[in-house]
């Protein structure tokens, strides 16, 4: 079935002369699955977790304390007296951190040798850090169908939805760096999408759909671009910049929707791959996959994207950039690995019976963008 | 062992007064000692009004070509340069109006400096220097003229004369001999005359007209050097000084020949490209901000890409096909690089590695496109453009002044323009709607009757060039009049300015103008003739450039007021 391309702002009768390695005119673009005759094509401008804290509240037990605090708990853990921690702390000063930073580096004990925390975080006595046991609301979705019944689920607060499965707001809930909402993003994952959007190839959507503008099944496509994301002069996503997909099929996800009111409901859960960035999560993957999707009057998009995801993958991510992100962004890494561990609520290990999996909710949005596929077609603008 | 320092200020500072030329006196120390002041020229050699002689202060751009072209593009120049003077239009013509300030000067002695440096550099010496000096740490006086004079050539546009060439061989010699090191004596020599006068302004040298009895002409070289900026915005090539050397130039065949021969020359683009970038006002892209909250996208690429992609689509028209110069106005071909695509709204791929380069890549515009022509691009409707807004005055003005060479009046000194530039003002939603109330002050009503109605067909772009077609969520209305003939949208405009006759008197008036430095007085005949021209010959500007460069009008001098025929005379007897 073919696909007449439409334009966001004005038609876009161009004939595009000559291109370095492709001769791409505005033509059909056969995708399959819907009956499609409207196309509209973006590229994400931001995904990071979606957060939503908005009161100290949430967090009965005190927000965990920073790391200069949380490292003399470790030391005391660790076994030194009160006069030596003074004393190191003393010098440490002098010394930018000095020895108390270099302990901390190997505070693991693996046969009561030091070892890198890091990279073996179960070496590392539990900190204990708190989670969010008095929040209501985080977004997401009902992703193991108990609804409200379930007793730890949230409420989502945008479609107050109820029965919301998202541990992973749970488990970072009350650790500074993660503490955020849609529109004050946590230090966390702000600075995770700073490092991102200009080191890896962007991802782009592609939305297909009889008529956009009115209810009716939809697909939704995201693949990931052979270039990264073009940015403003102020920092913000560019529209109407051209991508090419890449055509490397693991980060091609067809998900079957359905648009209502402007919102987009993927109504098939099935799993969720991109290739991401070792920085954040090499290999973003989902299973139970949920997503909404707003496409907003000014011609943008955003939404957000659950499932259940492999917390090693997410713990992954802060051991790569430890222990500088450690001491400047997310604070005791070991602690975190631990919060997953214990707020993990899918995907048992057939053997041990734990879970591999937590909930998760990602908040996205995009701008209009070009999208060439790797055959060469052209599809054009939110 | 350190070098034994040289009070090198000294020894340049001699050598400035010793062959700097007298600006004010306008004297030239010719290699003929042909030469006489430029105020005491002879009458006009064409049937039309001469034109004053005059002095030109090398452009940066010129400045860098001729570097260039001497010791090769890797040269750094590392200075600052004198700011420009835009004068009826045209920094061109700026160009003969202004001086030379002691922190400009100084300026040019740093540049002088490290060019030098460069050119003596271990590294480079065999390439730049066509002899090796019998002893690194004595003099060379063979040596150094030999460099001197081969370089000068160039760099004075003409042979030097033997007093110059010694001056600059006995200061390396000095030099050398303090220094302990021949190249750096040859340094301080070299920095010498890149600093020099003779240099850095366009001294006209005249000479008696032997075609003439009585009256002068500009000599050869000079004749030589108003071609090469004109046609190549550089200096004179060794073809063409030897063309000027050996008579040839001030023959009509070989003047033809020598036309022929630069407009030929990849090296024309570079002529076309300084004349319409002068023209445009390119040089304000500089100084222009936009309101990153209101244009996201308006990056200092965009402005770079914005002027080249003009100034491509003038070159692809106007040059390699040989097409209608009032096209421009029309041309639904350009090029794009994913940059500008971004402004535009169209796909633009880029395939090279991220962080590569944007590629540029030809475009078209479908027909029923509303954009078509330069006066839709980006370079024009954003430089014509405050921070935060469009602007349909600066629009129209610009559009009156440098595409028809009409002159608009500055505003009035006590206007207000509060309601004109409050862009969310409760009633006046659109920039029509403003200027209409802003107009119903009596003393500004005039001047935007004619300049209105052009700036407003360019509405649908917004200050940073992008298409729109609304504004406060009021349709945007582009249709008006210019001179009795009605337009709707910018497209349009551009087809009445194609057809305007003023649009083609313009560009020869800009370009005579630009290539002779001055002003043409209104109702030159030799403009009437080459406008003519222009028009019967498919308006095809590398022809309209032909035709000037071989005219006698554009040689032509003034007869001094007041002749002192004693001393012209005199003059005309040493040749």
């Amino acid at each position: 079935m073919s696909v007449v391309l439409t334009a966001r702002t004005h038609a876009l009768p161009f004939k595009l002369a000559v291109l370095a390695t492709a001769a791409l005119t505005v033509s059909v673009l056969a995708l399959p699955g819907v009956a499609a005759a409207e196309t509209r094509t973006f590229v994400v401008g931001y995904f990071g977790q979606a957060t939503h804290n908005v009161q100290d509240s949430e967090c009965p037990a005190g927000i965990n304390p920073d790391v200069t605090v949380q490292y003399l708990k470790n030391l005391v853990t660790l076994g030194y007296s009160q006069a030596e921690i003074d004393k190191m702390v003393n010098q440490s000063a002098d010394n930018e951190g000095g020895s108390v930073n270099e302990i901390m580096r190997m505070r693991g004990r693996v046969n009561g040798q030091p070892t890198n925390p890091y990279a073996y975080p179960a070496s590392v006595t539990d900190p204990k850090l708190n989670a969010m046991t008095g929040g209501k609301y985080a977004y997401g979705f009902d992703l193991d169908g108990k609804g409200a019944e379930s007793p730890k689920a949230f409420e989502d607060p945008e479609t107050h939805q109820a029965g919301v499965d998202n541990e992973m707001a749970r488990a970072f809930g009350c650790s500074r760096a993660f503490r955020g909402s849609v529109n004050a993003r946590s230090a966390y994952w702000s600075w995770a999408w700073a490092q991102l959007k200009d080191s890896q190839p962007a991802w782009v959507i592609t939305i297909t759909g009889a008529d956009l503008a009115k209810d009716g099944d939809v697909t939704v496509t995201f693949d990931r671009a052979l270039h990264y994301l073009k940015s403003n002069i102020d920092g913000t996503p560019r529209a109407d910049t051209t991508y090419r997909i890449d055509p490397d099929p693991r980060s091609h996800n067809v998900l079957p929707g359905r648009l209502k009111d402007g919102v987009i409901q993927i109504t098939e859960h099935g799993s969720f791959r991109m290739l991401q960035n070792p920085m954040v999560v090499n290999d973003f993957k989902l299973t139970n996959t949920h997503m909404r999707l707003n496409l907003k009057p000014d011609g943008t998009l955003d939404g957000i994207l659950g499932g259940y995801q492999l917390w090693a993958d997410i713990y992954s991510g802060f051991a790569h950039s430890a222990p500088a992100m450690e001491v400047c962004i997310t604070g005791d890494i070991p602690g975190l690995y631990y919060l997953l561990k214990r707020h993990a609520d899918a995907q048992p290990d057939p053997k041990t019976g734990e879970n591999s999996a937590i909930s998760t909710s990602y908040t996205l949005m995009a701008v209009p963008a070009f999208v060439v596929s790797p055959d060469g077609k052209l599809a054009g603008g939110g | 062992m350190r070098p034994t320092p040289i009070n090198f200020s000294k020894v340049r500072f001699a050598l400035a007064l010793g062959l700097g030329a007298s600006l004010a006196a306008c004297t030239v120390d010719a290699p003929k000692s042909a030469a006489v002041p430029a105020v005491l020229a002879g009458a006009a050699n064409v049937g039309v009004p001469g034109l004053e002689p005059i002095t030109r202060r090398l452009t940066p751009e010129q400045y860098e070509n001729v570097i260039a072209d001497v010791f090769g593009p890797a040269i750094i120049l590392g200075g600052r340069f004198e700011p420009e003077m835009r004068v009826g239009g045209l920094l061109a013509v700026g160009s003969s109006a202004v001086s030379m300030t002691a922190t400009g000067m100084e300026q040019y002695d740093v540049m002088a400096r490290k060019i030098a440096a460069q050119v003596v550099d271990e590294s480079q010496r065999k390439m730049m220097i066509p002899c090796a000096p019998a002893a690194a740490n004595a003099p060379d006086d063979a040596c150094v003229a030999k460099f001197m004079g081969k370089v000068g050539r160039l760099i004075y546009r003409r042979p030097l004369t033997q007093t110059e060439l010694a001056a600059y061989v006995t200061a390396a010699h000095a030099a050398t001999e303090k220094a302990g090191d021949f190249h750096r004596g040859l340094s301080l020599s070299l920095s010498a005359m890149l600093s020099s006068p003779k240099f850095l302004f366009r001294q006209e040298t005249l000479e008696p007209d032997p075609r003439n009895p009585g009256t002068m002409r500009i000599d050869a070289y000079a004749k030589a050097a108003r071609l090469s900026f004109f046609l190549w915005n550089a200096g004179p090539d060794q073809a063409l000084l030897a063309a000027a050397e050996s008579g040839a130039l001030n023959t009509a065949k070989g003047l033809a020949g020598e036309v022929d021969r630069m407009l030929a020359s990849p090296r024309l683009e570079t002529g076309v490209r300084a004349f319409f970038t002068d023209n445009f006002g390119f040089d304000e892209f500089a100084l222009l901000t936009k309101d990153v909250v209101l244009f996201p996208k308006f990056s200092p690429r965009v402005a770079a890409d914005a002027q080249e992609q003009t100034l491509k689509t003038i070159v692809d028209l106007l040059l390699k096909n040989r097409g209608d110069y009032r096209d421009v106005f029309t041309t639904k071909k350009t090029f794009m690089t994913q940059e500008l695509g971004a402004v535009y709204r169209v796909p633009v791929i880029n395939d090279g590695p991220n962080g590569a380069p944007d590629a540029w890549q030809p475009f078209e515009f479908s027909a029923d496109d509303p954009r078509g022509g330069i006066l839709t691009q980006v370079a024009f409707t954003s430089l014509h453009s405050p921070p935060g807004r469009g602007s349909p005055t600066l629009r129209g003005k610009a559009l009156r002044e440098v595409i028809l060479c009409q002159k608009v009046p500055a505003p009035p000194a006590a206007v207000s323009f509060n309601i004109v530039q409050d862009t969310h003002h409760p009633i006046y939603k659109t920039a029509r709607e403003r200027l209409t109330a802003h107009a119903t002050e009596s003393m500004c009503t005039g001047c935007h009757k004619i300049i209105d109605p052009m700036g407003l067909a360019l509405e649908n772009f917004d200050g940073a060039g992008a298409y729109r077609t609304t504004e406060n969520g009021q349709p945007i209305n582009t249709s008006g009049a210019l001179d009795g003939v009605p337009f709707d949208g910018a497209a349009k405009l551009g087809q009445v300015i194609h057809d305007h006759p003023a649009t083609s008197a313009c560009l020869v008036n800009r370009l005579a103008s630009y290539a002779l430095g001055q002003q043409l007085p209104a109702g030159d005949a030799w403009l009437k003739d080459s406008t003519a021209f222009f028009a019967t010959n498919g308006y095809r500007l590398a022809d309209l450039m032909r035709r000037l460069a071989t005219s006698d009008g554009f040689y032509r001098l003034k007869p001094p007021a007041e002749a002192p025929k004693a001393q012209s005379a005199s003059a005309a007897s040493a040749q």
